[in-house]
């Protein structure tokens, strides 16, 4: 917990956390310290020796000043602790993501991240600022007053020393149970919330097949294995939890019975018994408090765990200075092999070069690994074999703000943010003036929609930009490239919305982009394809042919097929079914 | 709490209310270990060592203390069992509304907010049925009932015991000042910070791809530093104030106040060393009770705002249901006098009349937010009309069977959308009884049989882990999925995005099979798919403004001539004009 409460904080924050824990043990020492005063200022009182008993509260009254001192400190370190978390998290939390490769955000991990973000940084500042104080004086205070016990009567102290190890393993064990079925739990939770996001996703085609009347399977399926998990879990942890509770007492039911033997057999006086008892109540009392709050503290856990594991999730590396660009504006693969994690090779040995300023277009059929180059480019994810160069340097060797100057990409799922059309524009470049936006508009055909739109340039566009037509978010996308002007652009052409008004569009911008710009576009039009320096022929992740369009047709191998395919069918057609009378 | 909540709460109310009525007993009980500590202690004092009397009490003690704790846990586990069921049927009604709302519904809720409603809401829900109940009970009776007792014993040691709480309370009436107006707020900023995180996660790869000072970055920034200095600007100034007054609470401070104070009564006369004893055991209990309390009662708002927003999302209104179902005769589809819109104010479709025969073709074009897509989701009643009707085979939509609805009229939608799960179980959406050997039949039509079988698990794989289609293949998959269905009308959403020259072929092939003998209504985005097809609709600002045959419709040279010619210009040059 500790080690999670360290990545939490961030390196800077260490010394800070690990004074705060010790001040919070000292506190709870000298609060069992203070505790254990009761057995002499009772045992005066108890026998009516009064001076005695203020010579005592005396001393007690000097501990309390102590214990406030130590109290007050660690209260005040940890709700700066916790003001740490509430203003540092997020913000480390939005680094560190940036910094994961791509392939991360797939994975179903990424359904927690919303909470563990919101209501689990609360729970989490929470830990600080009030819920790891009591647990820590809940182990502490009974431990020192163990050790008191032994300066009043050894027996006793010894009693209470044996049932430590019993209480200790009694709780590890229930608290383990308790923690894997927990785990269970909240992946069957996980998975369900999953199942319903999806549910909800994509009820149109749910809708379209009935699902929505006649039940949906997987939804149903993960409902039930979550209930079910539930069930176990109230099944199998209540009689552990009972039983480690249980242990308490039993601890407490020695003391009491050791002190009451050694009171009949006369080695200890009435008198100094009662006080005794007063001060082993105190050694199970925070015991049973601090079980308590075990709820809301496993609940901080989980919710510690959950961030903590976010935050170690091993970056893409990248160096502290780039390596100089040693000819900017090309690029360059080189033996390259990849595999998506836990997938099959989608690239094999893959070499070529684009020479700045030239326009090179990749083709070949679906799943032959044309959009897997493009996000090695952008370094979505590391090549498995082999390097990638950007402007002569591997990609590895640069900074993530230095590649990205040199790039820009027009992808294949643009996602627009719930933001204005021009904030969306801007993302290219967030400080061009307003004239450079509306230029990029102007030249992507956004300028169109914002003409059209009641709000302007100002029409929000809703989530991953639904309030827009699929060729009208490519636009959109066509004009953040336009405005970033990055030496490199990128370019999936797949995105491409059939009607011919986008489609004017996107061979203007690549005329413009290719004036400043060395292109590499994944290509599936033919004025595209034709207008390239150098065409790149896919085929299974291996590169099978390369060379203009004019030497490809004269070669008459995949590319030429390839074409004449394309002349076969480009698009579909529906034809007529009623015969007109 | 409202009513929809209420109604599925009550079954389970019973279990909530023995596991109150358990952490009663159980608080009580737990009183009885300090009575039996003092009734030893006077045993003690009095020098009677009969034995039996001494076991007998310290017995007492034990057996109480283990009772106590055991009726405490069962009270907690009645409790747990009540929330575990009440989850269970709301994540039920959940689920069941999110399938019946007009999904013009979905166009205002994002899905994160659905997301937080289905999981987050309920998990937060479960402190207040599952703990706020029991605890609260356990920290108001035991203090009160111990408080009665040492009042009891003697009146002077009940004040004794609760000597230092003014302080606090006084310390914590100031804290909470404003608290629910400042609560509100943090609500909101909250609210942004959800959103904000989702965008940031859904588009991580524009984030990534524009750098760090990309405007997604910057928003997600804004809506967590305003948050963190909203919340930390109201909580630094009551700090200090709470590491003082918490103080009051600490045991060993406890401690002082009642010896201290206690050993002049003694002086006094007016107790006896054995009451202080026992005013010792209570007055150290008292302080934890009240931070439980404090604590509950904080969870227990964030437990109300959930149940709030779980209230709303049942109390949306659904898609009425037909009290009388029509059987729809044939598969024709009309649409009269269709009006409709998501909001009064914005009307989508202003008027339009439309009869497709059965067997026969129709396409829709139009520029881009003429309501081609709207009009045609109203068929398979994704929407209900604001005035006119919808008719298939006869019959209105929203007279006939939601169950028999979508075995009548099927949709292909504009983008795949592949469910998590088996390929078997995408192909078998519409009819999971299928037989392999309708759905490969089904798959070898739409042209995409072959492929699955080259998957490591074949039909068995799983999309987006060991399935990874492309679009165009995803797209014959749509079509394998709804020809296995077998509906006699058919929506067809035509893909804007290019797929590659040998996927296209196939989807043409698997195409022409699917709309074989079924009636087609086809929203079109490229004009060159649809010449040849029965009837053409053009569309413009929610009206149909001509129809007919393309070469009819050329010859009026209208709106659809504008639209070919222009369609005309881009399209790509033939071999011969480029070689």
């Amino acid at each position: 917990m500790i080690r999670s409460l360290r990545t939490l904080l961030g390196p800077a924050h260490t010394a800070r956390l690990y004074r705060y824990l010790a001040w919070l043990v000292a506190s709870a020492v000298l609060q069992g310290v203070a505790v254990a005063l009761l057995v002499p200022i009772l045992r005066a009182l108890l026998a009516n020796d009064l001076s005695t008993a203020m010579t005592w509260l005396a001393g007690l009254a000097a501990l309390v000043v102590l214990t406030c001192i130590a109290h007050y400190q660690q209260a005040m370190k940890g709700f700066a602790l916790a003001l740490v978390v509430l203003t540092t998290l997020h913000d480390r939390l939005g680094q560190h993501l940036v910094s994961l490769p791509l392939g991360w955000f797939d994975s179903e991990k990424v359904g927690r991240l919303s909470r563990s973000a919101t209501s689990g940084t609360l729970m989490v500042t929470g830990l600080f600022a009030h819920y790891l104080g009591p647990v820590v004086s809940g182990v502490v205070v009974p431990a020192t007053v163990a050790l008191t016990l032994f300066v009043f009567d050894w027996r006793l102290g010894l009693t209470a020393m044996l049932c430590a190890p019993l209480i200790y393993w009694t709780h590890r064990w229930s608290a383990a149970a308790i923690g894997s079925t927990d785990a269970r739990v909240e992946a069957a939770a996980t998975l369900a919330g999953n199942r319903v996001v999806e549910f909800a996703r994509y009820q149109q085609v749910l809708r379209a097949f009935g699902r929505t009347q006649e039940g949906y399977r997987p939804l149903q399926d993960a409902n039930q294995a979550q209930h079910q998990a539930g069930g176990s879990m109230l099944a199998h942890t209540f009689p552990k939890l009972l039983a480690g509770g249980l242990s308490v007492q039993l601890a407490f039911a020695l003391l009491v019975g050791v002190g009451i033997a050694l009171v009949v057999h006369s080695q200890i006086d009435a008198i100094e018994l009662i006080a005794l008892l007063a001060l082993s109540a105190r050694f199970v009392g925070p015991l049973a408090e601090a079980a308590a709050r075990s709820g809301l503290l496993r609940m901080a856990g989980n919710d510690l765990e959950h961030l903590a594991g976010i935050l170690r999730e091993p970056p893409l590396a990248q160096p502290a200075v780039s390596r100089p660009l040693s000819a900017p504006g090309s690029l360059s693969f080189e033996h390259v092999s990849f595999a998506y994690p836990g997938g099959p090779t989608v690239l094999r040995d893959l070499s070529f070069q684009v020479p700045a300023h030239s326009m090179t277009a990749i083709v070949g059929a679906s799943g032959s690994g044309k959009t897997t180059v493009t996000r090695l480019l952008m370094r979505f994810f590391d090549a498995t074999e082999g390097s990638v160069k950007v402007g002569g340097v591997d990609v590895r060797e640069l900074t993530n703000e230095a590649l990205m100057a040199q790039l820009s990409l027009v992808m294949q799922d643009v996602y627009l943010f719930d933001d204005s059309l021009e904030a969306n524009i801007r993302v290219g470049n967030p400080h061009a003036s307003m004239e450079q936006v509306a230029d990029a508009a102007r030249l992507a055909g956004v300028d169109e929609i914002v003409a059209r739109l009641p709000l302007g340039w100002n029409t929000p566009v809703g989530e991953g930009g639904a309030a827009l037509s699929g060729g009208e978010r490519q636009r959109v996308s066509l004009a953040r490239a336009l405005l970033k002007r990055a030496p490199i652009v990128l370019l999936d052409e797949a995105t491409a919305a059939l009607d011919p008004h986008n489609e004017a569009y996107v061979q203007t911008t690549i005329r413009t982009l290719m004036q400043s710009s060395t292109v590499l576009v994944i290509a599936h039009r033919l004025p595209t394809i034709m207008a390239a320096d150098q065409i790149l022929v896919l085929e299974e992740g291996r590169l099978i042919e390369t060379g203009t369009h004019a030497q490809l047709l004269a070669r008459n191998g995949r590319y030429a097929g390839f074409w004449h395919d394309r002349q076969r069918a480009s698009g579909w057609r529906l034809k007529a079914q009623v015969q007109p009378c | 709490m409202t009513t929809a909540l209420k109604t599925l709460k009550r079954p389970v109310n019973g279990l909530i209310r023995i596991g109150v009525l358990f952490a009663a007993v159980g608080a009580l009980v737990n009183l009885l270990p300090f009575v039996a500590l003092t009734e030893l202690g006077r045993l003690l004092l009095a020098g009677d060592n009969a034995l039996h009397s001494l076991w007998l009490w310290a017995a007492l003690v034990v057996l109480s203390l283990s009772l106590g704790w055991m009726a405490n846990g069962l009270a907690l586990w009645l409790t747990h069992l009540a929330d575990h069921r009440l989850q269970a049927s709301l994540r039920e009604a959940m689920v069941s509304k999110l399938g019946r709302v007009s999904l013009g519904w979905y166009n205002d809720t994002t899905s994160g907010a659905v997301r937080k409603v289905v999981q987050d809401d309920l998990e937060d829900l479960h402190h207040l049925v599952a703990h706020h109940a029991v605890e609260l009970t356990a920290a108001i009776v035991t203090p009160l009932a111990g408080l009665a007792w040492l009042a009891w014993l003697n009146w002077r040691l009940a004040l004794l015991a609760v000597l230092t709480l003014p302080i606090y309370t006084v310390a914590y009436a100031l804290m909470m000042r404003g608290f629910g107006s400042k609560m509100q707020l943090l609500d909101k900023s909250m609210t942004r910070v959800s959103a904000a995180i989702v965008e940031f996660v859904h588009g991580i790869a524009v984030v990534k791809a524009f750098g760090q000072t990309g405007q997604a970055h910057r928003s997600y920034q804004h809506a967590v530093s305003q948050f963190g200095e909203q919340y930390a600007g109201w909580v630094r100034p009551l700090l200090r104030l709470e590491a003082f007054s918490s103080m009051a609470l600490s045991v060993p401070v406890i401690l002082l106040a009642s010896l201290g104070v206690g050993s002049l009564l003694l002086a006094k006369g007016w107790i006896t060393p054995l009451q202080l004893f026992a005013e010792t055991l209570v007055a150290v209990f008292i302080p934890q009770s009240l931070l439980v309390i404090n604590q509950s009662l904080t969870a227990q708002r964030t437990a109300l705002a959930a149940a709030g927003r779980i209230e709303t999302l049942l109390a949306v209104e659904e898609l009425p249901v037909p009290k009388v179902c029509v059987q729809p005769q044939g598969s024709d589809i009309t649409f009269e006098r269709v009006q409709f819109g998501y909001d009064p104010e914005h009307p989508i479709l202003t008027g339009v009349d439309l009869h497709c025969p059965a067997g026969s073709i129709t396409a829709l074009v139009g520029a881009s937010g003429a309501g081609k897509s709207t009009l045609a989701k109203l068929v398979p009643r994704f929407h209900d009309v604001s005035a006119g009707r919808v008719m298939v085979g006869g019959a209105d939509v929203r007279e006939i069977d939601p169950r028999q609805l979508y075995r009548h009229v099927g949709f292909v939608l504009q983008d795949a959308q592949l469910v998590h799960g088996s390929v078997a179980d995408n192909l078998r959406l519409g009819r999971p009884n299928a037989s392999e050997q309708e759905m490969q039949a089904a798959a070898e039509s739409a042209r995409i049989h072959q492929r699955i079988l080259a998957l490591p698990r074949g039909y068995q794989s799983v999309i987006g882990e060991d399935a990874i289609f492309s679009g165009g293949e995803a797209q014959r998959l749509s079509i394998a999925r709804t020809l296995l269905t077998d509906t006699p009308v058919l929506i067809l959403d035509e893909a804007t995005s290019h797929a590659d020259p040998e996927s296209e072929a196939q989807i043409q092939d698997a195409l022409s099979v699917l709309a074989q003998g079924r009636t087609v209504l086809v929203i079109a985005h490229r004009l060159a798919s649809i010449r040849g097809v029965d009837q053409i609709v053009v569309l413009d600002r929610g009206r149909v403004v001509e129809r007919g045959r393309h070469e009819q419709l050329l010859e009026a040279n209208g709106a659809y001539a504008r639209l070919w010619r222009a369609s005309a210009e881009t399209t790509a040059p033939n071999l011969e004009v480029s070689l």
